[in-house]
């Protein structure tokens, strides 16, 4: 795409106030630049076309990974996707989030790219946006006057479609405290390690002496927004996850999702494929705790 | 359309150029420069044939604006070499043959470089991971994996 950018204005913002204030004023003609790589991309294909680009990279304390008093992770805007591949602390306590991260895209990209960038691209085959789903994380939302606390799951409208409204930033994702027998998966189809999913999922599972007492499927490239598989969801709750069982949340997770066919992959191949890895992160999780999968 | 003068610190050398807030760091160094080791192939950030380090970190520069690296450490593969002597990932792609056409060479060795500055001695597996997001379509990628292993003392 040997594309020359359209003109726009370029801010650079040093306070979440100050790029609040900007965004505001502009009134939904301005975009967000933290790493760039979805928005120039977007921007070179002309389907983003803003007047105005507010640079939020010289705000400062916008990028660390840490734990608050109440044990829960937050993640700040600017952090990149490889600090976050790197950090001792994810890879520990968020396996699934770690495996999404360290397996997704290059070097560079993953330099550049911010994790909250990607969750505000809301492109339906993130790879980021199911395991924090799946680990209940919410985003902080600084507004003009007020800041507001969105679930991830409810963050989406469709593809590329956010509750964002003008003038409002991310500036932080929130992810509670992992309670004990709390265990995650994240897999993923597609061509190479580093693609665009055909199919995602992460799974997250608390079992209490055998019995699952929380659970949350969560299914990326199967729909316009990242999804929760409710009904796989109540399959396993208070139950104990047999084979039986665990085979009777992936094949209803198969029938709640409508995919679409696309260059990628078929709409049948990715519903069959939803059983797989929903079967076989629920597998992973179970063997994670120790829990005997009988056949 | 809004210009302005700004600084740009490549291979340690400062330049003063006049840009606007579309230029993309590819067009900065190829086209104000006259730097044209740095390729604008896919601009789209999958092929990797623009990777320039800035602050010694890998970044693509078709994705990345010109005005956004205003005096920050640039380093084309231009700036590698110390005169005639060249950097010992130079002599090893060169040793080992690791290019054919040569379009992709300059990302290859400044992501090479990238990684053996995390991890002077990697396993085969890290230098693939290291140089996934650099396409080759000539050589395929054996003899540019060996070279950076030998030099990262890896295969040995």
């Amino acid at each position: 795409m040997f594309r020359r950018l359209r003109n726009f204005d370029y801010q650079e913002a040093e306070t979440v106030d100050e790029a609040v204030g900007i965004l505001y004023s502009c009134g939904g003609k301005a975009a967000v630049l933290a790493g760039g790589v979805g928005l120039i991309g977007d921007m070179k294909r002309g389907s983003k076309s803003p007047e105005v680009v507010v640079s939020i990279k010289k705000i400062s304390d916008l990028d660390y990974i840490a734990k608050n008093e109440s044990d829960f992770l937050r993640i700040g805007a600017l952090t990149s996707i490889r600090t976050a591949e790197l950090s001792p602390i994810i890879r520990a306590g968020y396996p699934a989030l770690f495996d999404a991260v360290s397996q997704i895209a290059s070097v560079q990209v993953k330099t550049m790219s911010t994790l909250v960038g990607n969750l505000c691209v809301a492109t339906p085959a993130s790879d980021i946006a199911p395991p924090l789903a799946a680990l209940g994380a919410q985003l902080i939302i600084s507004g003009p006057g007020k800041t507001r606390y969105v679930p991830l799951e409810h963050f989406y409208l469709g593809v590329g479609k956010t509750v964002l409204e003008p003038g409002e930033l991310v500036t932080e994702v929130l992810v509670p405290s992992v309670l004990p027998g709390t265990h995650s998966a994240f897999l993923k189809i597609a061509r190479t390690r580093a693609d665009i999913a055909k199919v995602n999922v992460a799974v997250t599972i608390r079992v209490v002496d055998g019995i699952c007492q929380e659970a949350r499927i969560v299914l990326g490239s199967v729909a316009p927004t990242v999804v929760r598989a409710k009904t796989a969801e109540s399959l396993i709750l208070s139950n104990r996850l047999e084979s039986k069982v665990i085979e009777k949340a992936a094949q209803a997770a198969a029938q709640e999702v409508r995919p679409i066919t696309d260059i990628r992959s078929t709409e049948e191949y990715r519903k069959q494929m939803v059983a797989v890895l929903v079967r076989r992160a629920l597998e992973k999780c179970c063997k994670n705790s120790g829990e005997v999968n009988t056949v | 359309m809004k210009k302005e003068l700004a600084t740009f610190i490549v291979n340690g050398v400062s330049h003063d150029v006049v840009i606007t807030s579309n230029m993309t760091l590819v067009e900065l160094l190829r086209d104000e420069l006259n730097l044209t080791g740095a390729r604008e192939s896919c601009g789209d950030g999958d092929c990797g044939c623009c990777t320039v380090l800035i602050d010694g970190k890998p970044t693509l520069a078709c994705l990345t604006l010109a005005v956004t690296v205003k005096r920050k450490n640039i380093l084309t593969i231009e700036g590698l070499a110390e005169g005639e002597n060249l950097h010992p990932l130079q002599k090893s792609f060169v040793e080992h043959g690791a290019l054919q056409c040569g379009y992709c060479t300059p990302g290859m060795i400044l992501s090479a470089k990238f990684l053996l500055d995390e991890n002077p001695n990697p396993k085969r597996e890290e230098v693939k991971k290291g140089l996934g997001g650099n396409l080759c379509r000539c050589t395929g990628y054996n003899k540019i994996i060996k070279a950076v292993l030998s030099v990262g003392g890896g295969g040995k």
